[in-house]
């Protein structure tokens, strides 16, 4: 079953000689369950890739179909909730909100739909993810990989069709880096949730089941 | 180790400025608005205190530091040339016309040089001052207009004027006039010294005559030390040439101080609890002043220090980067200030005179000293240095890694909070003003300032009471009596002063009358005998133990050797009698006609209450009044009596003895005070009310002092229009007074402090709005990327907005309440010592200013964040992801 879906995706930045083609005709589709590696030098256009692919900029040509739902037809304001409802985020900078413990953190997206949070599902991506006595605490007062361990709870506490991480492990050291990976990784595969990360670590992409290349805008090598 | 970076770190700088447009514009405005906030308030503070000053001078007659009175000449030729005086002017007094035209107006005839003449408002418009040896005078309008003389040097007048009891009438040419100022309580006709010297002659009188004053020497000063300490100077200079002014004696001189100067009147009576409130008051603006520019350096410093951060990781150090937050502070005040001087030279000197002429009594004039400016922009400077100092030594603290990461959150100093049960836009609102709890309190602080000041001012004025002021002076709609009565400078009330019935039957014409009543005046002499005691007790504030003895020696004895005092009687019709307050005892029994009951009447202050040690006579006692109808003048070392003091032989002493007289006995039936309105209007002797009926019976006259009646509301203007006219035109020795009068007085006085009052809260209410402005624009744009975030993980615009709403009504509510709590804890207290500088104030505590501010803080809390957030939410949420990237 696919889940993502985009056809002849663009995005264009200014225009006449300052003219930057950061998406240049992208067609991708990403199957249920899958784990896909987007991979690419600085510039190659895989974090306009992904927002796209999250509805947070919009393409200049071309469509985003996420879980059957062309994004380009909806709203901003039903864009936002189509958001919290099918896609989980994992950011490089885990971009937890400070004044929020990190239980609040990850119930955010659930109580910002006005909805109750499964108490068993997220009991147990807390578990999963080893964040049981942190619960109370600050995002300041955490570790980067741990924080990146919230963000990885926050993304899938809304049991999304689709988790977007961008460089999640950007700002870690490989130790932690691996670490994350793994987790996330046997996260996504026990809540059999689709993942897209993107990321310039080779190493990190042979992870996935799947790596897509991304340069100058345009898929190069389909793995 | 010195390195010529200089020019490095200023293009840092002037670069590093230059990106932050908007924070510049902010502070910029800033720090203008603080300058204007110092430079305008001080104007319009200083303005009305000059004013008020200005006034003060004319109510004293004159601005000269304070003077030296009733000088021989060579008294006078002694003190003049004292090293602590800076200049001099001389005075001699001579006489004062009393007679119709000048029945109702207070005019001097003296000599004046040409200091005492421009001290004392005497400045010549046409013509000058008169010269020596000529027939010249010169006077101001109001007396011209008195004499029907047009205003043209050369005229001739002829003035009849009382010296020392002896009626003079001269002819002056008219040398020189100036405008009557209507502040100034006397006018002055100034004649040659050599025309004083020659009236002196002509009538007989030797300075300085009977009262110790008639041509005597007044020399008044400017002091070299200025208005700082005058009474300490005039102590000073007396002492150096052996002379005092605390007890009578050979060396006793009288001193004045013109306490029209503020600062001597302050230093005089420094009364803690309004030192405290003055104090405070200044604090308040000060601290205000420092909020503003304090929040806007303070908002910037997230953005700043990720800056800061950034150039310590390419080795700029702490003192570099020390010089760039102060070289954009510094250009940022070069800018600011300057601007707000501008505009705060434009409100001081445009707006302050629009206010002060309304206000009425205080002379209009604007004070724009440069002391003011030059303190608002070291003020606003010195802020904006303190403030900026936060960023540079954070940045200097922080490792550079740490300094680029720095987020507002970072400071949050705790590290868990209690919560299983997850969020809801309140409780992240809350959150949120937790994150820099500084910030909330200078802004939450500031907004209640605001509405403390406000609802402080609109108390102060509202407190003003207006029932309690026009009672103290009046106790009827209207009171008519002769001129003289209402004037300060005439003493005893005589028989031609009484108010004829025709008179009273002219104003009973008009109609609407509801209630009206007579006063009758003592024209005759009365006596009581009181014990040495009392006597001395009464008096002793009047004279010197010596001159005390003397005047026992002096003072007629009866059998039972109690000594005779002269005593004020009045007689009240029942009209009169309801307005007395009774202290003690029962009136009922003063209105029987031809009772022997009889009021004793104490004095009271201004607050109305009495004072108890005023009189001897208490409930039941029984007075003797004896009513003298003849006296003989008695030598007390010869025993030779004489008919009229004129009799006595120069130099002998006499003792006043009652010859032929009634005594009557009166019981003490009740102890009253009486509204100052209806009393005689001067004290010294002990005072006693008995009903009209009886007065007429047992004293046989009846002069009417006062007639004193109530109107309709409907009929008030009409009379009040009648009573202008009829006593200036149809009769004019009659004068009339008011409660309306009074009522316009107290209003002039009253808008005076609200306008005050408002101006101020107006500008620190200002204050707190721009800060609040500035708190929520700041915490928006600095968590710009934030609402990014929390809008990529699902939360929508509405959400957002929603929490944003909160956060402002969060700070609008949390400054009605510190506002609420503060106006309730402070104001029985504050007002509290406005009530003991003002007498006629009385607290009433009215929250209607709270209420009508807090729904405008509410709905300000409400639309500032959706304005702001519109102007953030232009940008898409990635290009807010990047920015910091």
């Amino acid at each position: 079953m696919t889940i993502l879906e985009t056809k002849d995706l663009r995005k264009v930045y200014g225009s006449g000689d300052t003219e930057v083609r950061a998406l240049d005709g992208v067609n991708l589709t990403v199957e249920k369950g899958e784990f896909v590696a987007v991979v690419g030098t600085s510039g190659s256009g895989k974090s306009t890739l992904l927002h796209m692919l999250g509805g947070l900029d919009r393409p200049t040509g071309g469509t985003v179909t996420v879980d059957g739902r062309e994004l380009s037809a909806l709203k901003d304001e039903e864009l936002t909730i189509f958001r919290r409802r099918k896609i989980g985020f994992v950011f490089q900078n885990y971009n937890l909100v400070p004044v929020l413990n990190v239980y609040e953190n990850i119930v955010l997206p659930i109580q910002l739909d006005g909805k109750a949070p499964d108490k068993g599902y997220v009991d147990q991506i807390i578990e999963t993810l080893g964040l049981g006595n942190k619960l109370q605490n600050l995002p300041n007062n955490l570790s980067g990989g741990q924080q990146q361990r919230v963000a990885i709870a926050r993304a899938l506490a809304a049991k999304p069709a689709i988790i977007l991480a961008d460089e999640p492990t950007g700002n870690l050291d490989s130790a932690t880096s691996l670490d994350v990976m793994g987790l996330l990784k046997v996260t996504a595969q026990k809540f059999s949730q689709t993942i897209v990360m993107i990321t310039h670590n080779e190493e990190l992409a042979q992870m996935a089941d799947r790596i897509i290349r991304i340069e100058d805008g345009r898929i190069v090598v389909r793995g | 180790m010195k390195v010529s970076n200089g020019k490095t770190i200023r293009r840092l700088g002037w670069r590093s400025m230059k990106a932050a447009r908007t924070r510049n514009l902010i502070a910029i405005l800033a720090i203008a608005l603080t300058t204007v906030l110092f430079t305008s308030l001080f104007t319009i503070a200083m303005s009305i205190n000059d004013g008020f000053q200005q006034s003060n001078f004319r109510q004293v007659g004159g601005f000269s530091h304070g003077g030296f009175k009733y000088l021989t000449e060579e008294q006078f030729n002694e003190l003049k040339d004292d090293p602590l005086i800076d200049q001099w002017g001389l005075r001699r007094f001579l006489g004062m016309p009393t007679e119709v035209p000048f029945n109702k107006s207070h005019v001097e005839v003296s000599y004046a040089d040409a200091n005492y003449a421009h001290w004392a408002f005497c400045d010549p418009i046409e013509g000058r001052l008169p010269e020596e040896g000529t027939d010249e005078a010169a006077t101001d309008t109001a007396v011209l207009a008195l004499l029907g003389i047009q205003p043209e040097i050369g005229a001739k007048f002829t003035l009849t004027f009382d010296v020392d009891g002896h009626t003079t009438t001269q002819t002056f040419t008219l040398c020189g006039w100036w405008e009557r100022d209507e502040a100034i309580v006397a006018s002055h006709v100034l004649i040659p010294e050599s025309r004083v010297d020659a009236v002196l002659d002509e009538v007989g009188v030797t300075p300085p005559g009977s009262n110790g004053m008639i041509g005597t020497w007044n020399l008044d000063v400017m002091l070299k030390s200025g208005s700082r300490h005058i009474e300490q100077d005039l102590n000073q200079i007396l002492a150096d040439h052996g002379y005092q002014n605390e007890t009578a004696g050979d060396d006793y001189i009288d001193t004045g101080v013109n306490w029209g100067y503020t600062g001597a009147q302050l230093s005089d009576n420094l009364d803690p609890i309004v030192v405290i409130a003055i104090a405070a008051m200044l604090l308040l603006i000060i601290f205000t002043g420092y909020l503003i520019i304090y929040n806007v350096f303070q908002i910037s410093v997230t953005g700043d220090i990720r800056f800061y951060g950034l150039l310590k990781t390419i080795g700029t150090t702490p003192r570099q980067l020390g010089w760039i937050i102060r070289q954009q502070a510094l250009t940022l005040s070069l800018a600011g200030i300057p601007l707000g001087l501008i505009a705060g030279w434009f409100i001081g000197g445009q707006i302050t005179p629009a206010i002060v002429s309304q206000l009425e009594g205080i002379v209009p004039m604007t004070s724009v000293s440069p002391v003011i400016f030059l303190g608002a922009a070291l003020f606003s400077l010195v802020t904006v240095l303190l403030s900026c100092r936060k960023p540079g030594r954070v940045a200097a603290k922080v490792s550079p890694i740490e300094a680029v990461r720095y987020t507002e959150g970072g400071t949050i100093k705790r590290k868990q909070k209690k919560g299983h049960k997850g969020v809801s836009l309140l409780s992240m609102a809350w959150a949120n003003l937790g994150r820099s709890r500084g910030k909330t309190a200078v802004t939450v602080t500031s907004l209640s300032l605001a509405v403390v000041l406000l609802t402080v001012t609109v108390n102060f004025a509202n407190g003003f009471d207006m029932d309690k002021y026009v009672s103290n002076f009046t106790a009827s709609d209207f009171i008519v009596a002769d001129a003289g009565k209402f004037q300060n400078s005439v003493l005893d009330f005589t028989a031609d002063m009484s108010v004829p019935q025709s008179v009273i039957d002219d104003i009973s014409a008009q109609g609407g009358i509801t209630d009206s009543g007579v006063i009758y005046g003592q024209t005759f002499g009365a006596l009581e005998y009181v014990t040495e005691d009392w006597f001395r007790q009464n008096k002793e504030r009047f004279y010197t133990p010596e001159q005390m003895d003397n005047l026992i020696r002096l003072t007629g004895r009866n059998e039972e050797g109690l000594l005779a005092d002269r005593i004020q009687l009045s007689g009240m019709s029942p009209f009169a009698l309801d307005h007395l307050t009774v202290l003690e005892g029962d009136l009922s029994d003063l209105y029987e006609p031809g009772s022997r009951k009889i009021a004793a009447v104490y004095a009271d202050d201004d607050y109305g209450s009495a004072d108890l040690s005023s009189h001897w006579a208490r409930l039941g006692d029984i007075i003797t009044v004896r009513y003298v109808e003849e006296t003989a003048y008695v030598d007390p070392d010869t025993g030779i009596a004489y008919a009229s003091p004129e009799d006595v032989p120069a130099g002998a002493n006499w003792v006043a003895q009652p010859v032929k007289y009634r005594d009557v006995e009166y019981e003490v039936a009740a102890l009253v005070t009486v509204p100052s309105a209806f009393s005689y209007r001067y004290y010294g002797a002990d005072e006693f009310v008995l009903n009209d009926q009886t007065f007429i019976q047992d004293s046989g006259t009846s002069d009417v002092m006062y007639y004193a009646f109530d109107t309709t509301d409907g009929a008030n203007d009409a009379m009040e229009k009648f009573l202008r006219d009829y006593t200036e035109n149809v009769n004019p020795q009659f004068d009339y007074e008011s409660k309306a009068l009074y009522a316009s007085e107290f209003e002039g006085m009253r808008s005076m402090f609200q306008l005050c009052g408002g101006a101020l809260s107006f500008i620190v209410g200002l204050v707190g709005v721009l800060n609040f402005f500035n708190a929520i624009l700041t915490g928006i744009i600095a968590r710009k990327r934030e609402f990014a975030v929390l809008q990529s993980i699902g939360m929508t615009g509405k959400q957002l907005k929603t929490m944003l709403v909160y956060e402002g009504l969060f700070y609008a509510l949390g400054a009605a309440g510190i506002s609420l709590v503060l106006t309730l804890a402070l104001g029985p207290v504050a007002f509290t010592a406005v009530g003991s500088l003002f007498w006629f104030f009385t607290y009433r505590l009215t929250l209607t200013p709270f209420l009508i501010v807090v729904p405008v803080f509410a709905l300000l809390g409400i639309l500032v964040p959706l304005a702001v957030y519109r102007s953030v939410s232009r940008s898409t949420i990635v290009e807010r992801l990047r920015e910091v990237d």
